[in-house]
């Protein structure tokens, strides 16, 4: 049985029964603690997530230059 | 219980009597109960009333996104440029926004995870760090403009800086205290509605609706043509509507409120009515400002609460009242969307209690980076000498070279079968995210050109 804290006690069972024929169980708050199996990445998708990362540090350093020459 | 996309790579409910239940839940079954109680009638008040209890995320991520710093970007591109081209590009990057909230807003339907939640667990921590890092850098910065649209609006009733930030804290104090995702929803769209008060501004400028309907049609004119400013003003406009918090915060906004697969039809009317609500007070911000424009009034510095005072000979102190008010109002509601946004995400991270139906006493992990960001970026505005308006439009510049990667993890988790299951993106979503990633690389891209090889521009055509 999964140990009780202060956020369940005052829950009725009126309440525990609302909710149950209400929400789906992904919805629940504790069950929301199992994690997602990980996606395996295939070649392509690392190599734009990994582009666009390079794009962002570039423009960032681009950014920087722009205020730079703009106090200047 | 009824069963989600999600439910075949998550451990299935134990029997009843383990289920573990919070006030979370209660609080966000009553709020199911009176959307299964609307769905189950028929006629068309009903149908409004379902409609009703489902608006909210989609109106608020996008009236939220027409904050501060967007409304100013705006205000800049009025008295710059007038009615012309950005008359219809306003509306185009409302489009865009629709493609890409809609996403959100399935995705958290789906599967009742948080943006963030869902980046850590299907990409791992590595990806997830660099998405969150993107998040935090951009929030923060955001937040600061917030507090910089709200001292600025406020500065033109007289408002000391000190008491404007402290005024913009106790309102979030306010809005986030209510320990009810549902009043917290209702009262922060009734202030965010606030935001059309830029279209009796607008209407007391006496716009010439031959020119803007001209504009609509032929995306013209470009005042001073294809230049190193104008590309900022395009970014900084784009930026003022699609931005990596409007992502995690409409999906998380999504699941606190506890949409189903059931409801994403309303979801998607909800997320183009705010769009709708959205693109009329950006318009309208435009036109209030293009008189400046006409009697060539110079807006190079113009801040905030300078626009109205600008705009005060042309349209009489009660209209520039009313644009001063809606750059607070912008600011504020923005300022607790952003807050909550930040918060939603380190809660989903931390994996630690994340919803606005906690009590503080069970949220203070979520309530207190909440207040944190918020407190730290009001501070900063009142560092003296700081560049304000430069500050705002960088932070929209920002916010535009961040959202292509973002908008990466948006994709391919709105295309990822395991988790949405038969509610994957269909092609022409697809086809249209790819254009909106595409557009807004290739508007960084030329920006990027245009700060290290301004000439270009000459051999381009432009100037």
């Amino acid at each position: 049985m999964p140990s009780k804290d202060k956020a369940t006690i005052a829950v009725s069972s009126s309440d525990q029964q609302l909710v149950l024929s209400s929400l789906e169980p992904e919805q629940l708050a504790r069950l929301k603690k199992h994690l997602i199996p990980r996606r395996h990445l295939k070649g392509i998708e690392k190599f734009v997530m990994w582009s666009l990362r390079i794009y962002l540090l570039f423009m960032m350093v681009v950014v920087v230059y722009q205020v730079w020459a703009s106090l200047h | 219980m009824n069963l989600g996309p999600l439910s075949r790579l998550t451990p299935q409910t134990a029997p009843q009597e383990d289920v573990v239940i919070t006030h979370e839940d209660v609080d966000r079954a009553h709020d199911r109960v009176r959307v299964s109680a609307a769905r189950a009638q028929r006629g068309f008040f009903s149908r409004f009333r379902l409609l009703w209890l489902l608006v909210g995320p989609g109106i608020l991520v996008m009236l939220g996104e027409n904050d501060g710093p967007s409304m100013i970007s705006y205000a800049a591109t009025g008295a710059r440029f007038g009615i012309g081209f950005f008359i219809p590009f306003v509306i185009l990057t409302f489009c865009m926004a629709i493609v890409v909230q809609e996403m959100t807003m399935r995705l958290g339907s789906a599967t009742h995870r948080g943006h963030a939640e869902l980046i850590f667990d299907r990409f791992g921590p590595f990806w997830g760090w660099f998405s969150m890092i993107d998040l935090g850098i951009g929030n923060f910065l955001t937040l600061i403009t917030e507090f910089i649209a709200i001292r600025a609006g406020l500065g033109f009733f007289g408002v000391p800086p000190w008491a404007a930030v402290g005024s913009a804290l106790v309102f979030l104090c306010l809005a986030v205290m209510m320990h009810r995702y549902w009043t917290w929803e209702r009262t922060l769209l009734a202030f965010a509605i606030f935001n059309l008060v830029f279209v009796p501004v607008a209407l007391l400028t006496h716009p010439n609706w031959h020119s803007v309907g001209s504009a609509l049609v032929t995306w013209k004119p470009l005042p001073g043509g294809l230049t190193q400013d104008t590309l900022i003003i395009v970014l900084a406009d784009i930026g003022a509507t699609v931005t990596p918090w409007m992502l995690f915060f409409q999906q998380s906004a999504t699941v606190d409120k506890g949409l189903t697969t059931k409801d994403i039809h309303l979801g998607r009317i909800d997320t183009v009515v705010g769009a709708a609500l959205a693109a009329i007070a950006a318009v309208a911000t435009i036109l209030a400002t293009a008189p400046l424009f006409a009697h060539h009034i110079t807006a190079e510095n113009l801040q905030g609460a300078e626009f109205a005072q600008a705009l005060q000979p042309l349209i009489g102190r009660f209209g520039a009242a009313l644009f001063a008010l809606g750059i607070v109002e912008a600011g504020m509601v923005a300022s607790v969307t952003i807050s909550i946004s930040s918060a939603y995400a380190f809660g989903e991270v931390a994996r630690r209690p994340h919803s606005l139906n906690l009590p503080v006493t069970q949220g203070k992990a979520f309530y207190s980076v909440l207040f944190l960001c918020a407190a730290t970026a009001g501070a900063i505005v009142l560092i003296p000498g700081l560049p304000l308006v430069y500050v705002v439009l960088l932070v929209n510049v920002v916010a535009v070279l961040a959202m292509p990667p973002a908008l990466v993890f948006l994709f391919m988790l709105a295309n990822d079968r395991e988790v949405m299951g038969d509610l994957v993106s269909p092609r022409w979503a697809n086809m249209l995210a790819t254009s909106v990633v595409v557009f807004l690389t290739l508007a960084g891209l030329l920006f990027g050109i245009s700060v290290i090889a301004p000439n270009v521009f000459a051999f381009l055509g432009g100037k």
